[in-house]
Parts: structure tokens; sequence; C-alpha cells
């Protein structure tokens, strides 16, 4: 097959600074397009213009706006349409990706200005709202546009259906697997330990579950101890913490992605019991890819991506004595704990990023067929010229 | 009285681009319907194409050999009416031939049996696609404005398929 060059044009609906799940797949899958040697541009709200990788555009400052139980850093606006659409007429792009061109931000302005192969990725899974009745005439059109559609786990497709009535195809999200495999022992977290990477402070990351069940791990385990790495203030949350479990507790800060592979290697545990709003889980797989026996919420997510607990255990979400049941018998349980870890890292290699990146590639080459570039859709040109542009 | 002929001339104005927009919506989705077909078309073939030449390899015995040219030929050969069972067929005779040959053969084979899985992926991502726009497409034009202006033209409704067995 002769391999032709293609430009592509990326568009991230939430601020670039801020760290997210979005964002590392959209800079990890550039950097992939790249190395294969594709032309990349990613388009994406910036507060700051300095420090950006090349392929990266600024469409602007985000704006913060509560969105769906959380902050959002989205963008939209004018002056930000402008330059979406700027940013098409001079890409000359080949293809555009939108990523969450479902919510208000640029993914969904240039699938407004957008006409051509354009594939959307659909991140978020959320519960059925009663808003999306409102605000479904308005976005149907538009979504209609998006030639393929990608969501990144089932949880997020069967949103799509529900919200919007369209079906697509499952990519799950990717992860560097194999390098994450290639962890080495640390003795400093090793032993009967429980690890937990993420936002430590946001309820719905749930450590505040584990805080309630450790008073019953430790009668069954009684020297457990709690790991915990990421961004967040550690006094803050340990004065919500009763203060005899405090001294279990040890905080790494923000870890760097080799320290990240050891720290799954090494630990007993990995412990994720997210209350919801997870769509795919991605610390998950990685927790698996780097050989981590793992304990989960039930959510659906969760449940989906570990095999309905065959490559991990769940316990019912938000009770903390089902987690503390799941945790002190995995870490009694040395041998239950050594399969889950084996057949994880095995399981785990389809979420490599090699994996993933050619599947994405597929639905791009299919959507690419018989429509040629991305080119400013002749409908708004009316609009314009009438609004005086 | 003139205000009131401005504002009947402002509505008409205003339904006569909605109705505008909804041709362009519904041209884009039977310009998509075919461009999705094609694409799919041409990937059935090659299909069909590869199952005649593994029929003749030596990854298949007699019967399965049989089999697969039969199923191959059915699928090139069936109206687009019965086009998605005939390739269902294929897709059934192609997955018991898999099923069974275990990695015993020679270079030729194997490249034959992994242009047959590339193949195999990208048809299914081609027939979400097309299953999709043929259902957006039958979907809009049940709109009552489409059909009471004829907006679809002369366009024919675009055929529904099953392909029960290559679904994601």
């Amino acid at each position: 097959m002769t391999f032709e060059r293609k430009r592509i044009g990326i568009v991230c609906p939430y601020g670039w600074d801020t760290p997210g799940g979005v964002q590392a797949h959209i800079a990890d899958l550039a950097t992939y397009l790249i190395s294969q040697g594709h032309y990349v541009s990613v388009l994406a709200p910036t507060s700051d213009e300095e420090n950006l990788p090349d392929y990266v555009v600024s469409a602007g400052k985000p704006i913060s706006i509560p969105y769906n139980g959380a902050v959002a850093r989205i963008l939209f606006g004018p002056i930000a349409f402008a330059r979406v659409r700027n940013w098409i007429a001079q890409g000359d792009f080949d293809l555009l990706h939108l990523h969450e061109p479902a919510i208000p931000s640029i993914a969904l302005l240039a699938c407004f200005a957008a006409e051509g192969p354009l594939v959307g990725t659909f991140h978020a899974s959320a519960k059925r709202q009663k808003a999306i009745f409102a605000i479904g005439p308005i976005l149907e059109p538009v979504i209609e546009k998006l030639t393929a559609r990608i969501a990144v786990s089932e949880a997020a497709r069967e949103t799509l259906t529900e919200h919007l009535e369209t079906d697509a195809v499952v990519v799950p999200n990717g992860i560097y697997a194999r390098r994450l495999a290639l962890g080495a022992m640390n003795e400093q977290w090793s032993g009967n330990s429980i690890g937990f990477i993420g936002r430590f402070q946001e309820p719905r990351k749930g450590l505040m579950v584990l805080v309630d069940a450790l008073p019953a791990i430790i009668k069954e385990v009684p020297d457990v101890r709690i790991v915990v790495a990421g961004p967040g203030d550690s006094d803050e949350f340990l004065q919500g913490v009763p203060s005899h479990l405090r001294t279990r507790f040890t905080f790494l800060g923000r870890i760097s992605e080799e320290e990240k592979a050891d720290f799954l290697h090494s630990i007993g545990v990995y412990v994720a019991p997210n209350t919801g709003g997870e769509s795919f889980g991605i610390i998950l797989a990685e927790a698996l890819a780097a050989g981590a026996a793992v304990v989960a919420s039930d959510i659906p997510a969760f449940q989906a991506l570990l095999g309905n607990g065959k490559y991990g255990e769940l316990f019912t979400s938000e009770d903390s004595a089902s987690l503390a049941g799941s945790i002190s018998q995995l870490l009694k349980d040395g041998q239950r704990r050594n399969q889950l870890k084996i057949d994880g890292k095995i399981y785990a290699q389809y979420f490599d990023w090699d994996e993933v990146a050619t599947r994405i590639y597929d639905v791009y080459e299919m959507a690419m067929v018989g429509l040629g570039k991305v080119t400013l859709s002749s409908e708004n040109r009316g609009w314009n010229k009438f609004l005086g542009k | 009285m003139n205000f009131k002929a401005l504002v009947i001339l402002f509505l008409v104005a205003l339904f006569a681009w909605y109705l505008s927009f909804l041709a362009t919506r519904l041209d884009r989705l039977h310009h998509r319907v075919e461009t999705s077909w094609a694409n799919l078309d041409g990937l059935l073939q090659r299909r069909a194409a590869i199952a005649i030449e593994i029929a003749r390899s030596e990854i298949a015995d007699p019967a399965s050999s049989l089999l697969l040219t039969f199923a191959a030929h059915q699928a090139r050969e069936a109206s687009v009416k019965d086009r998605s069972q005939a390739e269902t067929g294929l897709t059934g005779a192609l997955g018991i031939l898999l099923e069974t040959s275990e990695t015993m053969h020679g270079a030729i084979e194997q490249d034959l049996l992994r242009e047959l899985s590339e193949l195999n992926e990208k048809i299914k991502v081609a027939i979400s696609l097309h299953v999709e726009s043929v259902n957006r497409t039958i979907l809009i034009r049940s709109k009552w404005t489409i059909r009471t202006f004829r907006l679809a033209g002369r366009a024919p409704l675009p055929v529904t398929y099953e392909f029960e067995a290559d679904v994601l």
C-alpha cells in the first residue's frame, strides 16, 4: 500500500493548559500521527500562548463555566468563531477530527463551519438529561455533518445513541501500555500498600469512600498504607480524615510517567473508588498495563473495562463496607493478586497507542473516501455576507 | 398595512431559508449515502476476491474451498436487495475457515490472512458509517416539511442493509 501524507486538523474543546483526559488523548494522538509522517495542527483554547508544542494553535483564552457537574474550561463567541474559520480556511486539511463536538466549545463551532471529511470523538458519558430535548434540535443538524463518529467506550456510545439518536464506532482511549509494562519494583511503595492516582480532592474520584473503609481494612491487614499521587492540597484533605488514620497516608504530589510505571508496578493494590462521571477509566487501564492488581467501583465504565470482574475486583460503588471487604481479601490472597497482575497486563496491551491509533486511522481513511478536502461550509457563506462579514 | 406586509414577507423569506437549509442538509446526506455505499461496495468486492484466492490456496481443504467459492460468487452476483444476506453468508464461511485454520501456513498464506483481517476491520467501520448515513437519511426524509415540499426530489429512498454478522 502506498503511503499518503495527510493534513489533519484536530480541535480540542477544553483549555490546553489544564490537565485532563481529552487533552492528554489529543496530545498523544497528535504525537503519534506526526511520528507517522502526517501534518497535524491542533486548535485549542490556551491561556498561556508560550510553552505550547509546535502543533498547537491557540484559539484564544478559555472561559471557566460550570458544565455537567464540573468546571469546564471552554471557548466560544464571535471572535473564537472567526479564528476557527480562519484556521480551517488556511489549514487546507484533508480531515478534521473534532473532540466532544456536542459541548458548547470550539469543536462545535468547527463542525458548524466546516464541510468535508469530519470525524467526531465523543468522550463523555452522562445520564439522560431533560435539557437535551431543548438543545437537541440545535445540535442535531450540526452533529449530522460528522462523516464518522467515534465513542471512547460503550458508555459514551450509549450516551450518544440516547441523546442524539446516532451511532458510533467504539475505539478505546490509548495508553502507552508497552512503556508502562517496563516499571521497576520500588521497595518504598511495595508491601501492603493501596495506591491511588488522581485529583484526590474531587468528590467524584471517591477517595473519601476509601477513608471510610480504612478502619475495617486495618482490622484485617494491620500494616496497610495508602499512597496517593496526583495534584491537590494534601493538608486540606487530611483535615477531613480522622486523626488516628492520618499517619497511614503518604502523598507524592504529581509524578512523572516513569515514576508512574514504577509506582503502579510496586503497590499492593490499586484502588479506583470513583463514584461516577467516568466514561472510560484511562488510569485503570494504565494500572492494568503496569501490572497492578485493581479494585474498582462497579460504575458502568469500570465494569466494561474490567470485563465484569475478570481483570480486577469490583465493589458496590460508594459502599465502604464492600470496598473494605474487596481490598482486605485481595491483600491477603497473594495468588489471586498475582493472577490479576498477569492477566491484566496482557489484556491492557489492547489499549496500546499503536493498536488504538491504527484503528482511529482506519476510521479516518473511511471518512476521507470520496469527499475531497475540508472546506468552509457553503451553507454559511450566504449568512456571513448577509451579516456583513 | 405596510407593516403587516413586511412581517409576512419576512416570515415567507425565513421559511424559504429554512427550506433551503433543509434541502442542503438532505442533499449532503444523499451524497454521503452514495459515497459510503461506493466505499463499502469496493471493500466487499475486495473481500470476495481475497476469499476466492484463499479458496484456491492451501489454507482451505476441498470442502471449505467449495463453500467459500460458492459464497464469494454469490456475494459478487447478488442484486442490491440480496446483497446483505449474501455478504453475511460469506462472512460466515470465512469465519468458519479462520477459526479452524491455525498457524501452519507459509508466507503467502499468512499475507492473505493478514490482508483479510485488515480488510475486515475496515469493512466493520464502513458498514457502521453506511448504516448510520442510511438511517439518518430515512429519518430526515420522514419530516413532514420534506415530504410536503418534495425536497428529496427524485432521489430514491436508500436501501437499508442488515449485515448481521458484521455489525460492530
